[in-house]
């Protein structure tokens, strides 16, 4: 008896054809699986140095070997210079898999970029897991309207970076720290007038004026997104940071030259962020001491923060699967130990050990900071560099602290209202 | 029209389509684009824009900042085209009259390496002569005797300081051009020039500068597109247009437009408007060099 060969059991020639088109289309075809077997994504941030943390980063999650490649991409120097180099990428449709957004940069990230929601292309489950490892007063930093799109991994606070050398050559005690503006600037002018170099030097820009403000009292754009950096708090801020630059402590620099006279050992007292310990630690050849950020006689210490996150901005489902790999290194004890050398803030729920010098950053960490302004409005960085041009006149001598506090919250009032 | 006429026509055109195709592509459909982009608000995720009519225009022509801009682009041509094509005319014929001819070379190579450089590098070694605290300039004003400066962060002295840093960087350049130019003048007119009593400052005034009329008008006309055009990247590592945009100039407010605050329907706009200003400034330098300019 012979039995009609079943369709499957006799191939015919058409049948071949067919099935092969079929394995040769599937790929396009079929959705996606999670992931192939060597993904690779790029990392755009904007850290220099090839030993910085984040290279060290990458080169441990790479020798893992979990399939995913990371490589590192540095477009720029600034948030903003990444972002413009990632516009065209993302226009196209094929955005980074991951990139380093500045918390002021978070609005527009989601709704210009369209950076993902985390809970969207990982779900709920996946993302509570890895940002659950995250302690819960970070975690609103990397959201945009209660959505989550990215991982908080890097905080930095103000601090003072002193020339331990040049303090100790002028008499001070070695192991004083000045808590507040009014015990220090004695301290400044010892140093200036027994090295000859120069005593102080502030950052001019929004940033460690906005630690003067609320250490007297007040906020630059209140809670309703109003800007109120002219109430009377905000004035005696401004008053106490410009003081040493009228006693003759502070000759004002670009934040450029300011980091290189620093670290060439020809200025005292730097304030700057925490995350630059790692380039300045390298880079000078003196004793490095790092202290708190000085508050104000007589009003509550209320120090800021600042930083960024990592953003997904690939639509390719296997880019944003390799990416959660990489996240899910970051968010480990072991790959933020390692990211713990830049300087930025332990911001996990692990108990790690502070690497050497940070620990006045993280006593500031303990004492509960606010966030970075966040300026609102689709002109929003527009405003921030407003804020910016005004403390610039002020500290120049251009205006008074009132008169430029006011223009700074009509000009940012006009902004936000366009 | 004959079949070889329509050949020749056709080859014609095959022969300058890639150069005709590279034109469209990369100058006249982008700058088709942006005068459409500059009506819009433009959303880079939904590519859509929403219709704004003239209020770019509007919002850019009222902006103090663009006021600002402007008026420092102008003080950056007014300081820096007699500078960049007065010196290196006046070092292109001390050259030329230099006898040894090794010392000639030698000269004209250091005085053409900064044009080799490119605006940002130039910067970066500006950055540290400039330094108020370690940089060799604050040095020499002190053996002088002479208060330190701020040169880029002092409101007053910053868009000066990126002047010196252009001049320093383009002049060469202008320098080879004359230099070239004068050495191709015919020898038997400057010798016939010195027969009828034509010596130094009336053969240069009277003779050579006629006839290098065209290296100069060329000279004059790049050096307007370098202020206004090139000198961003300087502005951009000195002083990022600061302090509180003291030092920016057009063509660095339409940058911070685009790409610092991404604006790009205004930065379309504010891109517009730079364009028709450089076609005017270009037409009227075309115009004058009608009547000055003399081709041999």
């Amino acid at each position: 008896m012979t039995t009609k060969p079943t369709p499957l059991s006799c191939p015919t020639r058409r049948r071949l054809i067919r099935a092969g088109l079929a394995a040769l289309a599937a790929p396009a075809l079929l959705p996606r699986s999670a992931l192939g077997s060597n993904a690779r994504i790029d990392l755009v941030h904007l850290f220099s140095g090839a030993d910085h943390p984040i290279q060290r980063l990458i080169r441990a999650f790479n020798a893992r070997n979990t399939g995913v490649t990371v490589v590192s991409r540095q477009d720029g120097t600034t948030y903003e210079a990444i972002t413009q180099r990632a516009l065209s990428s993302i226009a196209a449709g094929r955005g980074p898999a991951l990139m380093t957004t500045g918390w002021k940069l978070g609005d527009f990230a989601r709704r210009t970029l369209g950076a993902k929601d985390f809970r969207e292309i990982f779900g709920a489950e996946r993302t509570a897991a890895l940002l659950g490892r995250f302690r819960p007063q970070v975690r609103p930093l990397a959201e945009v309207g209660g959505v989550p799109i990215g991982l908080p991994w890097a905080m930095s606070t103000p601090v003072l970076y002193i020339n331990q050398d040049l303090w100790t050559a002028a008499g001070i005690d070695p192991a004083a720290e000045p808590a507040t503006a009014e015990q220090l600037y004695p301290m400044v002018r010892q140093l200036q007038e027994r090295t000859g170099r120069q005593g102080l030097c502030y950052e001019v820009n929004e940033w460690l004026p906005q630690a003067f403000i609320q250490n007297a009292g007040g906020e630059v754009i209140d809670a309703s997104g109003r800007p109120v950096m002219d109430s009377p708090e905000a004035i005696y801020g401004i008053e106490k940071f410009v003081e040493p630059h009228r006693l003759g402590l502070w000759r004002v620099l670009t934040i450029p030259e300011m980091l290189s006279a620093f670290q060439s050992g020809g200025i005292g007292v730097m304030a700057s962020s925490s995350a630059r310990q790692s380039g300045v630690r390298e880079a000078a050849r003196f004793n490095l001491r790092l202290i708190r950020m000085v508050g104000l006689e007589g009003r509550q210490r209320r120090m800021n923060s600042g930083g960024n996150f990592l953003a997904i901005y690939s639509n390719s489902r296997e880019q944003q699967e390799a990416a959660y790999r990489f996240l899910d290194f970051v968010a480990s004890p072991e790959g933020f130990e390692i990211w713990l050398g830049t300087g930025y803030l332990n911001v996990t729920t692990h108990p790690l050990p502070l690497p050497p010098g940070n620990e006045a950053a993280h006593a500031q960490l303990a004492e509960g900071l606010t966030s970075e302004t966040i300026w609102p409005g689709p002109r929003g960085l527009e405003a921030l560099t407003a804020h910016i041009d005004w403390i610039t006149r002020i500290v120049n001598g251009s205006v008074s602290v009132a008169e430029g506090l006011r223009g700074s919250r009509r000009a940012v009032e006009a902004l936000i209202a366009a | 029209m004959t079949h070889g006429d329509w050949r020749a026509g056709l080859s014609g055109w095959l022969l300058a389509a890639p150069a005709v195709g590279a034109a469209v592509v990369f100058v006249w459909a982008p700058m088709l684009a942006s005068i459409g982009f500059s009506f819009f608000d433009w959303s880079l995720l939904r590519r859509q824009g929403t219709w704004r009519g003239l209020d770019h225009y509007l919002a850019t022509l009222s902006n103090p900042e663009f006021h600002l801009a402007a008026g420092n682009t102008l003080i950056y041509l007014l300081a820096l085209l007699p500078m960049q094509v007065g010196v290196p005319l006046l070092l292109a014929f001390l050259l030329l009259r230099l006898r040894l001819e090794r010392a000639a070379a030698a000269y004209r190579l250091l005085l053409f390496v900064p044009a080799v450089l490119s605006f940002p590098v130039a910067a970066v070694i500006w950055l540290w002569m400039f330094n108020p605290v370690f940089g060799v300039l604050n040095a020499l004003f002190g053996a002088l005797g002479l208060p330190p400066q701020r040169w880029l962060s002092d409101p007053d002295l910053a868009i000066w300081s990126v002047i010196a840093v252009a001049f320093w960087k383009s002049f060469g350049l202008n320098l080879l051009i004359f230099h070239a130019a004068l050495l191709t003048i015919p020898h038997e007119v400057v010798e016939a020039a010195r027969v009828d009593g034509a010596y130094s400052l009336k053969l240069a005034l009277t003779i050579e500068l006629p006839l290098i009329s065209p290296a100069l008008f060329f000279a004059v006309v790049t050096t307007v597109i370098i202020v206004l055009d090139e000198i961003v990247g300087a502005v951009d590592v000195l002083t990022e247009g600061g302090p509180f945009r003291m030092s920016t100039n057009l063509l660095y407010y339409l940058y911070e437009r685009g790409f610092r605050f991404f604006q790009f329907g205004e930065a379309a706009a504010v891109a517009v408007l730079i364009s028709c200003l450089v076609a005017l400034v270009t037409w009227a330098q075309f115009r004058f060099g009608e009547r000055h300019v003399h081709y041999r």
